[in-house]
C-alpha cells in the first residue's frame, strides 16, 4: 500500500479507535459499578438501619468509577471531532 | 451535520478588550440567569421565614436543611458549618446551571458542559481546600503531613521521602482536574445523546420519530437525575477535600 492510500485510511482508523475506546472504557466501568452497587445492595439489605449512609457512599463511589467511563469518552471525543 | 456544534458558546454581542475575548455568549447568559436564579429562589424562599414552612419555602429549606446536614455536618462536623455557605454555593450553582441546560432555545447552553466553567469550579475548590489546611496547621506543618511520620532514616529514607511527596502532589492536582472533567463529561454526554436521539429523525427517515421521541424523554427524565447527582457528587468531594486537608493526621 502506497503513502496516499494509508493517509486515507487514518481518518477511519481514529473512529475505529474511538468507538473501541469508549466500548472497551464502558465494558470496565459497568462492571465495576455492577460489583459497586450490588454490594451496597447487599449491605442495605443486612442492616437497613445503614442505609443512608451506604446509599450516600455508595454514589461518591458510583461518581469516581464512572468517571473513568467519562475519560474514554472524552478521548472518543478527540478522536472522533 | 456536525454534533459538536451546539456545545460551542456563540456570542450574541462580540465583545473584545486587548485581545481578550470577552464576548456575550449564550453561555455567559445563561450563567447570569443561573446566578439570578439562585439569588431569586433562596431570598423569596428565606424572605417569608415562617416557622411552620409553606409553598417555595417547604422545598428549598428540605434543600438547604440537605446540604447542610449531608454536604456538611456529616462530613466536616460541626466547627465545618463556616463553610456551609461555600458548598451550599457550590451545590445550588452547579444544580442550577445543569437543569438550565435541559430547557431548549433559551438559553439552549448547559454552562456546566463547558470545561472552562468547571475546571474555574474546580480550581476554586483546589485553592479553598490548600487555603483551609495551610489556615489550619500552618504552611510548614501542613506540608510536612504529606508524608507520615516514622520514615526510616538515611539515604533510603530521603529516596522514599521523595517519592511519598511525589505521589501526594500528583494525587492533589488530579483532584481539580477529575472534578472539572467529571462534570463536564457528564454534562456533555447527556446532553450528546439527547441531541443524537433527536437527530436520527433526519438522518434515517420520519417514520423513526415516535421512537426517538419517546428515547429523547426517557433521557431527558434521566438527565434530570443526573443534574441533581453531579451537583451533588461536585460539592460533597469539595467537602471531603477540604476535611481531609483540615484533619491531616496522619
Amino acid at each position: 500500500m502506497d503513502a496516499t492510500s494509508l493517509g486515507q485510511l487514518v481518518p477511519g482508523l481514529a473512529k475505529l479507535g474511538g468507538g473501541l475506546s469508549i466500548g472497551l472504557g464502558a465494558l470496565g466501568t459497568g462492571i465495576g459499578m455492577g460489583i459497586l452497587v450490588g454490594k451496597a445492595i447487599e449491605g442495605m439489605a443486612r442492616q437497613p438501619e445503614s442505609a443512608g449512609l451506604l446509599r450516600t457512599t455508595m454514589f461518591i463511589g458510583v461518581a469516581f468509577v464512572e468517571a473513568l467511563a467519562l475519560y474514554a469518552l472524552v478521548v472518543t471525543f478527540l478522536l472522533i471531532f | 451535520m456536525n454534533l459538536m456544534e451546539h456545545l460551542h458558546p456563540h456570542a450574541y454581542i462580540p465583545l473584545k478588550i486587548g485581545g481578550i475575548d470577552i464576548s456575550i455568549t449564550n453561555a455567559v447568559v445563561a450563567i447570569w440567569i443561573a446566578s439570578l436564579l439562585v439569588f431569586l429562589t433562596l431570598t423569596l424562599a428565606g424572605r417569608a421565614g415562617r416557622l411552620v414552612p409553606k409553598g417555595i419555602q417547604n422545598f428549598m429549606e428540605t434543600l438547604v436543611q440537605f446540604a447542610r446536614q449531608t454536604l456538611v455536618v456529616e462530613i466536616l462536623g460541626e466547627e465545618g458549618l463556616p463553610w456551609f455557605p461555600f458548598i451550599a454555593t457550590l451545590f445550588f450553582f452547579i444544580l442550577y446551571c445543569n437543569l438550565l441546560g435541559l430547557i431548549p432555545v433559551f438559553p439552549g447552553f448547559t454552562p456546566t458542559s463547558n470545561i472552562w466553567v468547571t475546571a474555574s469550579l474546580a480550581i476554586v475548590v483546589f485553592l479553598c481546600t490548600h487555603g483551609a489546611g495551610m489556615v489550619k496547621h500552618g504552611i510548614g506543618r501542613y506540608f510536612r503531613n504529606f508524608v507520615p511520620k516514622g520514615m526510616p532514616g538515611g539515604i533510603f529514607g530521603i529516596i522514599l521521602t521523595g517519592f511519598m511527596l511525589l505521589v501526594e502532589i500528583i494525587s492533589h492536582f488530579a483532584r481539580p482536574f477529575s472534578l472539572a472533567v467529571r462534570l463536564f463529561a457528564n454534562m456533555t454526554a447527556g446532553h450528546l445523546v439527547i441531541m443524537v436521539f433527536i437527530s436520527l429523525i433526519f438522518m434515517i427517515s420520519a417514520f423513526i420519530t415516535p421512537v426517538s421521541v419517546v428515547m429523547a424523554v426517557v433521557m431527558m427524565a434521566f438527565e434530570i437525575f443526573v443534574s441533581v447527582l453531579q451537583a451533588f457528587i461536585f460539592a460533597i468531594l469539595a467537602s471531603i477535600y477540604i476535611s481531609l486537608a483540615v484533619h491531616a493526621e496522619h
